[in-house]
C-alpha cells in the first residue's frame, strides 16, 4: 500500500501542507540564523542592515571576548560539575526507587501515595528559600545539585519498563544468592541500558539549562553556573561590560553588545546543538515510552 | 485485620490473631529489607525537598521574622490573607495568570495537533525526519537562550522591526508594549514547544490501523475525508486527555517564559501570580509570611483544578494525570 502511495503524483494539497511545514520550520530556524549572523558581524553592518539574510563582513572578535572572559569559562566549569554529580545521583535515586517501587512491599501504597501527592500539591517559593537556608545549602554549589532529585514521571516510567522484564531471570539470580542490590546493579540496569540513557540525556539538558537555584542560592560570582551568567548578560550586559577588557574593547569599537549576547547564546546552546540531531530519537524515545503508557 | 479474622478455618482469638498477622507482615518486611534499603534515598529527598516545604506552608498565619524562623515567627492568624484580599496587584497578577493561560489553551494548545496531522500526510520520509528535528529542538533550550534570541530579534532595533519598517510601517518595540505583550508570550510558547507536542499526537496517529486507510481509499475518500473521519476521531481522545489535564496546570502561567521575557513597562498585563510572589518577596521584601500565603493561596486553587481534572479524565476512562 505504501508503494502504491508513494508512486502517486505530487498534488497541490502535498505542495500547500508541504509549504506550511516548510514556513514553520522557517519560523524556528530563523531565530537562530539570526543569532548566528548578529554575533559574526561587526557592529556598523548590524546597525546599518538588522535584517540580514548572509553576513556580508565576519569578524570573531565577539566570540574571542566570550572565550577571553573569565565570567563564561568558570560558568561552564560550574554547570559541568552539576551535570555530572546531578546527573548521576538524579539516576541513582530514579533506578533505586522505580526498582523497589516494583516489588509488592508492605506499605507500598502509602509510600506511592505521598510520592504522586508531591504532584499535586507544593510548598511553593518561600518555603523551599527557607529550607535552603536552613539546611545549610545557601551559596553552596549542593543548592543546585539537591533540590532536584528523581522526576516523578520518568521514575515511573522506568518502572514500568522494569514491570515488563522477564521474572525468570531474577528468580534464578536469587536462587545463586544474588541479593538485591546485586539483582538491580548486574541484571536490571543491564537490561535496560537504552530506556536509562533516555532519561539521563533529559536530566543532562535539565542540569545544563540550570540556572534558578543558582539565582536563588547563589551569591559568590565563581559559583555561577553558565546559563544564570548568559542571562545576567543577556538581561542586560552591565556585569560583563563593565569590565576593564570591555571597556578597553568597546573603546576600540570592536565589540558591541548584541553581538556579545548572541555569541554567548551559541556558545552555550552549542554542545546540545551539535548532540541533538544524533541522539534524537533517544529523545523522542522517552515520550512516546510515556504516551504508550497512559 | 478484619478480612484476616473472617478467613475460614481461623480459630485463634482476637490479640493472637493480631499477633500473628504482625508476625506475617514483619515477615515480609525483612525479607524486602533490602528493597527498603533502596527507597531510603527516595524518601529521604521527598521528606526534604517536598514535604518541609510543604509543612513550612504554616508561614502563612505567621509573620515572617529572620531571627527566629518559621517555628519561632509570632502567629497573626488570616493577617495575610486579610492583607491579600484588599491587594490590588495580587488580584492583577491572578487574573493576569487565568488571561495568559486561557490564551495558550486556546492558541497554543490546538496548534501541534494541526502541526501533526500535517506532518503524518507528508510522504518524503527524509523530509519528515528533518523537519521534525528541527520542531522539537527549540524544547531543550531554556528560556534564557530562547528569551535572548527573541529579544534581539524583536527589539525596536532588530530585525523584525527592519523587514516590518520597510513595509512602510510604525516600529514597534514588541517587548515593552502592552497591546502585544501576551501575544508574544503565545507565539514563543508555540515556537518553543509546539514541535514537542506533536510527538505525542503522532505517537497517537502511528497507532491508528492501517487497513482503515486503505478501505477508506477504495471507498473512494480523498485526503481531507480521510483526516475528517479516521485520524481525528482516532486521536480525538488523547487530544481531549491533554486538553483536560493542560487546564488542570491553568494556575502554570509559564514562569520560565515569562519571568525571562517581562519588564517593567509590561507588569500590568504580565505579572502572574508566580512573578508576583518572587518580586514581593525578593525586590519589594513584602514579609515572608504575606508572599507564603500566596503561594498558598496558587496551591489550593491548584489542587482543585487537577483533581477536577483528574477525575473527569478518569471518567472518561483514562488512568488520569498519572
Amino acid at each position: 500500500m505504501r508503494q502504491v502511495e508513494s508512486l502517486k503524483r505530487f498534488t497541490l494539497t502535498d505542495m500547500v501542507i508541504g509549504f506550511f511545514l516548510t514556513l514553520f520550520g522557517i519560523i524556528i530556524i530563523y531565530p537562530f540564523y539570526n543569532a548566528i549572523l548578529v554575533s559574526l558581524v561587526p557592529q556598523h553592518v548590524y546597525v546599518k542592515t538588522p535584517f540580514m539574510l548572509y553576513p556580508s563582513e565576519i569578524t570573531l572578535e565577539t566570540y574571542k571576548f566570550v572565550f577571553g572572559n573569565g565570567a563564561l569559562i568558570n560558568g561552564l566549569k560550574v554547570t559541568v560539575y552539576i551535570l555530572i554529580f546531578g546527573v548521576i545521583y538524579n539516576m541513582l535515586l530514579t533506578v533505586l526507587t522505580a526498582y523497589a517501587l516494583t516489588k509488592p512491599l508492605p506499605g507500598k501504597k502509602i509510600i506511592m501515595g505521598l510520592i504522586i501527592f508531591t504532584l499535586y500539591f507544593n510548598g511553593g517559593l518561600i518555603p523551599y528559600y527557607l529550607l535552603i537556608g536552613d539546611i545549610g545549602l545557601m551559596d553552596k554549589i549542593g543548592s543546585m545539585i539537591f533540590p532536584t532529585g528523581f522526576t516523578v514521571l520518568y521514575m515511573l516510567i522506568i518502572k514500568s519498563f522494569f514491570e515488563d522484564l522477564p521474572q525468570e531471570l531474577e528468580e534464578s539470580a536469587k536462587i545463586d544468592g544474588a541479593n538485591d542490590f546485586t539483582i538491580l546493579f548486574r541484571i536490571i540496569l543491564p537490561l535496560s541500558l537504552p530506556i536509562l540513557a533516555t532519561f539521563s540525556l533529559y536530566y543532562c539538558v535539565e542540569r545544563w539549562n540550570e540556572w534558578w537555584n543558582g539565582m536563588l542560592f547563589i551569591k559568590s560570582a565563581g559559583k555561577r553556573p553558565l546559563q544564570l551568567i548568559l542571562r545576567t548578560i543577556v538581561q542586560d550586559a552591565s556585569d560583563m561590560l563593565s569590565s576593564e577588557a570591555a571597556m578597553d574593547a568597546s573603546r576600540d569599537q570592536k565589540v558591541f553588545a548584541d553581538g556579545i549576547k548572541m555569541a554567548s547564546i551559541i556558545v552555550t546552546m552549542f554542545p546540545v546543538m551539535c548532540l541533538y540531531p544524533f541522539l534524537q530519537k533517544y529523545f523522542v524515545k522517552g515520550l512516546t515510552i510515556g504516551a504508550v503508557k497512559s | 485485620m478484619d478480612t484476616l479474622g473472617h478467613t475460614p478455618g481461623s480459630k485463634a482469638t482476637g490479640a493472637v490473631r493480631v499477633s500473628q498477622a504482625l508476625k506475617d507482615v514483619a515477615k515480609r518486611v525483612w525479607h524486602y529489607k533490602y528493597i527498603y534499603l533502596m527507597l531510603v534515598p527516595g524518601l529521604i529527598f521527598l521528606v526534604i525537598f517536598k514535604y518541609i516545604p510543604i509543612y513550612g506552608l504554616v508561614l502563612s498565619f505567621k509573620e515572617f521574622m529572620p531571627k527566629y524562623g518559621i517555628m519561632g515567627s509570632p502567629w497573626v492568624g488570616l493577617d495575610n490573607f486579610r492583607y491579600l484580599w484588599i491587594e490590588q496587584d495580587f488580584w492583577q497578577s491572578f487574573f493576569n495568570t487565568l488571561i495568559i493561560a486561557f490564551m495558550k489553551i486556546l492558541f497554543v494548545f490546538p496548534f501541534p495537533v494541526f502541526l501533526a496531522i500535517l506532518i503524518n500526510e507528508i510522504r518524503a520520509e527524509r523530509y519528515k525526519k528533518v523537519l521534525q528535528t528541527v520542531y522539537t529542538f527549540p524544547h531543550f533550550l531554556s528560556w534564557v537562550v530562547v528569551s535572548g534570541m527573541m529579544f534581539n530579534l524583536l527589539s525596536g532595533s532588530g530585525a523584525v522591526n527592519a523587514i516590518w519598517a520597510s513595509l512602510g510601517f510604525d516600529k514597534i518595540n514588541f517587548l515593552s508594549n502592552e497591546g502585544t505583550f501576551r501575544w508574544l508570550l503565545v507565539g514563543t510558547e508555540i515556537w518553543k514547544q509546539a514541535g514537542w507536542s506533536t510527538i505525542i499526537y503522532l505517537a497517537a496517529i502511528a497507532g491508528i490501523n492501517q487497513s482503515l486507510y486503505e478501505a477508506a481509499t477504495v471507498d473512494g475518500a480523498n485526503r481531507l475525508q480521510k483526516i475528517l473521519h479516521i485520524t481525528w476521531p482516532c486521536i480525538k481522545n488523547v487530544v481531549v486527555l491533554m486538553l483536560i489535564m493542560r487546564v488542570g496546570y491553568m494556575m502554570d502561567a509559564g514562569f520560565m517564559q515569562i519571568f525571562n521575557m517581562y519588564n517593567r513597562a509590561v507588569y500590568d498585563v504580565a505579572d502572574i501570580i508566580d512573578t508576583y510572589i518572587y518580586r514581593m518577596s525578593f525586590e519589594r521584601s513584602v514579609g515572608f509570611g504575606i508572599t507564603t500565603a500566596v503561594g498558598f493561596f496558587k496551591g489550593i486553587v491548584n489542587i482543585i483544578l487537577l483533581l477536577t481534572a483528574n477525575t473527569i479524565a478518569k471518567k472518561m476512562g483514562h488512568s488520569g494525570i498519572v
